[in-house]
């Protein structure tokens, strides 16, 4: 009765404020604005890029054009660059000048021989211009394949026969045994959104009970409280209530990113499929938030409880902040095998579970019972780290004076009740 | 006097090599207002702490009405904290309400009675204004609405009127008064001791954690020696210059203020006086307080002072 009333408090002084209705309504915001904004951009860049071809044999200009035209999506027009007398390099300086001046956007040079030394060479103001090379690259390659067919006498009718390329298709299993289909680079993208979030908000709101609980204590409300409540029901009512508004938080947040994958939105070409979003993604993420939260907390209450000031708390909420570091340090190892035993043990480790176990549930459908085990050894740590951040509270909340260390925390803690 | 409603039993509590409390016992009687005093650092907090089961006392036994403290028995007991803790920002009433569930009060009651008591102490207007937005002594008011808010069955009170305008701890001295009279037994720690004379029935002095005299008021100042009486003549006259037992006397507020010699009669000085003339005023000057606690005290830290030289 007494911990719900602290619960209440603590969810609605949070809930209510300015910065928790900004900060839940701004994130989806800010997510949808990512997704749209390079969609926008990918649309305007429309605007071609003219790019000058100097090509002394004369023979490749149409074909090109040719093989150009039959693209999609085509960001490059291409003009063709005279070549007088045959003098290459002269005719390079020339373009280099335009290129200079801006009155073309780049240039490509081509051997006279292109069929029997195939080389181009791109000149443009930026290196990068990931766009052109893209159009350029596989038009070059058709002109060339069709040139050489033509040079060994394969007959046309053979051109799109020997020029077929493999369909490549990536499915993934689930727990189900059914295969379904994914797009990599949509499913990267979700479940690094979903990661970072987990990460973010683990840590946020991790922080906020350390704030919460240090902000009680120098305003020696702590004292009043305990006149009436006993350190152990305030602690679990304040984390809780934190929780609670994580997790309502969280919870908005999750249904925006399936709303918008819903929609079909696509960043860069990758695009959200919303059937991605299993239930056992969904429900792992609250599970992990919740857990990971929990666990760390716990640790921050019990070392909030020690410390006068946010200063105090410094030195020991740096090494709390390295178990979230960490992990996000791994994230590649794992993501290279997110099978391997090493992955495995690494996902099962307590403080790392929330973003490793929960990367290799996004990207490499772990076997059940591995989630299960994180989730049982997480919460066996998290009782430990309440039982130790109750002791911290009850000794600790009304200690002041010089800061604590991390000797102070180990003799409090060894201190008989 | 009545029974005693909180017992306090040999209670003794160290802070490493500091006894903040060294073997206290304290009996409080039901219904009465208590005066808990003492100079600073002299273990009155700990001691309340360790009362209100905030910390966890080395030794010692604390009941009230007979029993140990309970978290049943916590629902009835208020406390004012010496430093003051409330939640900055919290709404006035809102806080009130929050406090008063802390101790079983149902929240539509405790939301109806915060309003109440905000309106009461003249706050009514603040009710939905943030903590924050108060002055020190408009806090100090709520958290005095806090602690009477839930009709405890005893209240301690650690330097309530610390901050307060006069006119201000004329308003918290009546509120208290008022709880008093509804039942409620207050224990009042302080170190303003003719505050605590204008209020309690009992006090209990304690020094370096150690209890130094306790007992009515009345009982106090009776084992208290009279020092001086207060005497008047009719048209103004002079008492006379030389009399028995006074060793000697001065003009002060209207009326002449004769300190006595050690042993003096009382009685033999008022002859003397009525001899002289017609008297309009005789009186014991009653010895304040903190007179008879600094001599309390300068006599035991004297007493300790040469122990220690010796």
């Amino acid at each position: 009765m007494k911990m719900l009333a602290i619960i209440r408090r603590e969810y609605l002084e949070r809930v209510r404020t300015k910065g928790f209705v900004i900060s839940t309504l701004l994130i989806p915001l800010l997510m949808a604005l990512i997704m749209v904004v390079p969609m926008l951009t990918m649309q305007s860049v429309d605007t071609r890029n003219t790019i000058g071809l100097i090509d002394p044999s004369g023979e490749y200009f149409s074909r090109l054009d040719e093989s150009l035209s039959s693209q999609e999506d085509l960001h490059v027009s291409l003009i063709p660059l005279p070549v007088t007398g045959g003098d290459v390099a002269a005719a390079t300086a020339g373009m280099q000048d335009q290129i200079r001046d801006e009155s073309l956007d780049g240039g490509v040079v081509i051997g006279d021989d292109f069929v029997g030394t195939p080389k181009a060479t791109y000149y443009s103001r930026s290196v990068s211009g990931s766009i052109v090379r893209d159009d350029l690259q596989p038009a070059l390659d058709r002109v060339l394949r069709q040139a050489r067919f033509a040079r060994a006498g394969v007959p046309d009718s053979l051109h799109a026969f020997l020029s077929e390329r493999v369909a490549w298709e990536s499915l993934s299993v689930g727990d189900t045994g059914e295969a379904t289909r994914r797009d990599e680079g949509g499913v990267m993208l979700l479940a690094f959104t979903l990661i970072m979030m987990l990460y973010m908000m683990v840590l946020v709101y991790g922080q906020q009970t350390l704030t919460a609980v240090i902000e009680e204590k120098s305003s020696r409300v702590v004292e009043v409280l305990l006149s009436s409540v006993p350190s152990s029901q305030l602690m679990f009512g304040k984390v809780v209530g934190i929780g609670a508004a994580g997790l309502t938080q969280v919870a908005i947040w999750t249904a925006a990113i399936f709303v918008m994958a819903g929609q079909g939105l696509s960043v860069g070409g990758i695009s959200f499929d919303a059937s991605y979003l299993t239930p056992m993604i969904l429900g792992s993420f609250m599970v992990f938030f919740l857990l990971g939260f929990l666990l760390f907390s716990m640790m921050y209450a019990g070392v909030g409880a020690l410390c006068n000031s946010i200063q105090e708390a410094q030195p020991f909420a740096t090494p709390i902040m390295m178990f979230v570091i960490i992990p996000m340090m791994l994230m590649t190892l794992v993501l290279r095998a997110p099978g391997s035993p090493l992955a495995t043990v690494l996902s099962l480790i307590p403080m790392f579970s929330p973003i490793l176990m929960f990367m290799r549930v996004c990207l490499a459908s772990p076997p059940l019972w591995q989630v299960l085990l994180s989730w049982v050894l997480m919460s066996a740590t998290i009782w430990m780290m309440s039982r130790a951040a109750g002791k911290l509270f009850r000794v600790g909340i009304l200690m002041s004076g010089s800061a604590p260390n991390w000797a102070t925390l180990i003799r409090t803690l060894r201190q008989p009740d | 006097m009545a029974p005693a409603f909180l017992h306090v039993n040999d209670l003794g509590k160290s802070y490493g090599d500091v006894r903040a409390v060294d073997g206290i016992s304290l009996e409080i009687p039901r219904g009465s207002i208590y005066g808990f005093l003492g100079p600073n650092g002299s273990g009155k907090t700990t001691t309340i702490r360790c009362i209100m089961n905030i910390i966890l006392a080395d030794r010692g036994e604390i009941l009230f009405d007979g029993r140990p403290l309970d978290r049943t028995l916590l629902d009835r007991v208020g406390y004012l904290p010496e430093e003051r803790g409330l939640y900055r920002k919290m709404k006035c009433a809102e806080q009130l309400a929050f406090l008063a569930t802390l101790k079983s009060v149902p929240r539509k009651e405790a939301l109806r009675r915060a309003e109440a008591w905000l309106e009461r102490l003249g706050l009514g207007e603040w009710k939905d204004r943030k903590v924050d937005a108060l002055s020190k002594g408009m806090q100090q008011k709520v958290q005095f609405a806090a602690t009477f808010l839930f009709e405890p069955d005893l209240v301690i009170l650690d330097e309530p009127f610390s901050g307060l305008d006069p006119l201000n701890v004329e308003t918290m001295r009546d509120v208290i008064r008022e709880q008093n009279a509804r039942g409620c037994t207050i224990i009042l720690s302080t170190h303003m001791l003719a505050e605590a004379e204008k209020l309690c029935d009992a006090v209990c002095l304690i020094e370096g954690g150690r209890k130094v005299l306790d007992g009515t008021l009345q009982d106090v100042r009776a084992n208290f020696p009279l020092k001086s009486v207060r005497a008047a003549y009719a048209g103004g006259k002079e008492p006379p210059a030389r009399l028995p037992g006074v060793a000697h006397r001065a003009f002060q507020d209207d009326s002449w203020r004769l300190t006595l010699e050690a042993g003096a009669d009382t009685d033999a000085v008022l002859d003397a006086l009525r001899a002289a003339g017609q008297l309009t005023l005789f009186a014991a000057n009653r010895p304040a307080l903190d007179e008879i606690f600094l001599s309390v005290v300068r006599e035991r830290r004297a007493a300790a002072g040469t122990e220690a030289a010796s």
